[in-house]
């Protein structure tokens, strides 16, 4: 079977499933796809360009606070105001690509740290905007006087955005600009010598991850029908984190696997009851150890033995790729 | 006035005078050798004719316009190009990824057509897939086209190292020793392919290389660096026998060098 017929029943299972399965699912499977759009925009960032980012959920908070203002305070259209609110993110993510351009690795870290700090702080100083622990209603969209009420009708909205956002994704990495993405994390000095401009390419890195992480809070807020200010902090950061290392670095087929995965297993294991974490962690710890390429290295893996016992020629590993964490 | 001229470039490392007032000039399309023994100074040149290193003086002149205030990417924009002693292959890339980066300077798509797939960015990256492979195919790696470059052998890697570099079209490529980890064979092959493609671009050459054989074949005139400066400047066969360069060989005891 070639690659896009397995595509096509992906995708053909992604419109006609959904329906057979109760509302539970609907919620589970927005969330599952908004996890997907998240881990995306990090894994370029970070598994491409090799930028350190812990801030991600902080984009996430400037979308999901920017799509609902738009819609509630001004009026705006839910299909403008999320990518306006896409953009907004983007605007952070440009500034706070700046002490990209003289840090690196752990230094680089902190100072996303640092940010999350900040905006969380912000979130919990100004309840008159973010409606305190309470939070504040969100708005879902509507077109054509149809309102996407159900989660059902939302789903669609959001595998229609976790498609442009995997194209979007493709299509950088099939790019110049993408391959400037690889070669500043492998080798900066090589990169300029080829022309690779440090600054510009780290900080369109920040920019894409944040449109992407934008994107993705303005949906989850509309998904969830209200913004937890308590959403936003350093755990959901490292969930991201984890979605791209387990699902693999650099690859966006690891970023959906990641997040796939890492969504939908926590609720498989609720049968576990008290012991549910503990089945995740062991989980995660067997992946990160048996599997250096992450999920996304285990075809390549299962294939070269395949046709290793079969006598022929053996594809080459992916390798585990390095972060630049120097 | 010769089209590329470095003039009196110093590079300091903390109190130590690593490249001393050197000046070279190459003519358009020339070929010049770099020879020197270890620690003379010959890789810290071309870092700082790249602009991956600091110079502390000197200027460095492209048709009479001056460079050295660029950074990095701008010297490359406006060709300067250079091969690694230590190949520096972004190694968790395919063979072919790595060679196409190097057209980086010639891309025909904005990054933001980058970004939303436009049909223009498609048609650009066929032409760029088939230009790479053009240059694969003249280096006999075309079968390696998807290999992960992390995994091959280190003449391998100085060969796609050389390839992307090409691939750039750069008016002033610096070679950092093309044909270590190559046999003699290996060695000559890939100079007459390197010979061939820049000569097809009008690419000038400036080559260090430890093998004399190479060098002594291929370079119209050699520079001769030890202890950071010049010593001696000529073609080939006067190179051979001037008493300074054979004293800065084994002068040192390092005759494996001669």
């Amino acid at each position: 079977m070639p690659w896009y017929a397995g595509i096509g029943v992906l995708l053909l299972a992604a419109v006609v499933l959904p329906p057979q399965f109760g509302s539970y699912y609907h919620y589970l499977a927005g969330l599952t796809l908004i996890n997907v759009i998240l881990a995306v925009g990090l894994n370029l960032l970070t598994g491409n360009a090799g930028q350190a980012s812990l801030c991600h959920s902080s984009f996430m908070a400037i979308g999901a606070y920017a799509t609902t203002y738009l819609v509630t305070k001004f009026g705006l259209s839910y299909w403008l105001a999320l990518p306006i609110g896409g953009m907004i993110a983007a605007m952070f993510g440009f500034a706070l690509g700046f002490p990209a351009l003289r840090l690196r690795g752990f230094y680089l870290a902190v100072v996303t740290l640092g940010f999350l700090e900040l905006s969380t702080i912000l979130i919990q100083q100004l309840p008159d905007i973010t409606g305190g622990v309470r939070g504040i209603a969100t708005p879902r969209p509507v077109m054509f006087g149809y309102v996407f009420s159900s989660d059902l009708a939302f789903y669609y909205v959001i595998l229609a955005v976790a498609l442009m956002a995997i194209w979007v994704a493709y299509s950088l990495l099939h790019s110049p600009t993408g391959r400037a993405f690889n070669a500043i994390r492998n080798s900066e000095a090589a990169a300029q010598t080829l022309a690779v401009p440090l600054a510009r390419t780290k900080l369109i890195a920040f920019m894409v991850a944040a449109f992407f992480a934008g994107i993705g809070g303005g949906l989850f807020a509309s998904l969830v029908g209200f913004i937890d200010p308590l959403e936003f902090g350093i755990w959901t950061s490292v969930r991201h984190i984890v979605f791209i290392v387990v699902g693999g670095l650099g690859s966006i087929l690891g970023s959906i696997l990641g997040a796939v995965v890492l969504t939908v297993l926590p609720e498989t294991l609720r049968g576990f009851k008290e012991y549910n974490e503990f089945v995740f962690g062991g989980l995660l710890l067997v992946v990160l150890m048996t599997l250096p390429g992450g999920l996304a290295g285990l075809g390549p893996l299962l294939w070269s033995r395949v046709s290793r016992r079969s006598g022929s020629a053996s594809q080459p590993v992916a390798k585990a790729q390095d972060v630049n964490l120097r | 006035m010769k089209y590329f001229s470095l003039e009196n470039l110093v590079v300091v490392f903390g109190g130590l005078r690593a490249v001393s007032n050197v000046s070279v000039s190459l003519g358009r399309g020339e070929i010049h050798g770099l020879i020197g023994p270890n620690g003379a100074g010959k890789t810290s040149l071309i870092n700082s004719v790249s602009g991956l290193i600091p110079l502390k003086s000197g200027r460095i002149l492209i048709d009479g316009q001056p460079i050295q205030n660029l950074p990095p990417h701008r010297r490359a924009a406006s060709g300067v190009g250079r091969t690694f002693q230590h190949a520096e292959i972004f190694g968790d890339q395919s063979v072919i990824d790595n060679v196409l980066t190097g057209g980086f300077a010639h891309r025909q798509s904005t990054w933001l057509q980058d970004l939303l797939g436009t049909p223009g960015k498609f048609a650009a990256e066929r032409r760029a897939y088939r230009a790479a492979e053009q240059m694969l195919d003249a280096f006999g790696l075309l079968q390696l086209r998807d290999a992960l470059a992390g995994d091959l052998p280190f003449g391998t890697l100085k060969k796609i190292d050389l390839a992307r570099a090409l691939l750039g079209k750069p008016q002033l490529l610096m070679l950092d020793e093309p044909t270590s980890g190559m046999n003699d064979t290996e060695a000559q092959d890939v100079i007459a392919t390197c010979k061939r493609i820049a000569g097809g671009y009008g690419v000038t050459l400036l080559v260090i290389e430890h093998n004399m054989r190479v060098i002594m074949g291929l370079a119209d005139i050699i520079h001769v660096l030890d202890h950071g400066e010049k010593i001696a400047e000529g073609k080939p066969e006067a190179i051979q026998k001037n008493p300074l360069v054979i004293e800065a060989y084994l002068g040192h005891g390092s005759a494996n060098h001669a």
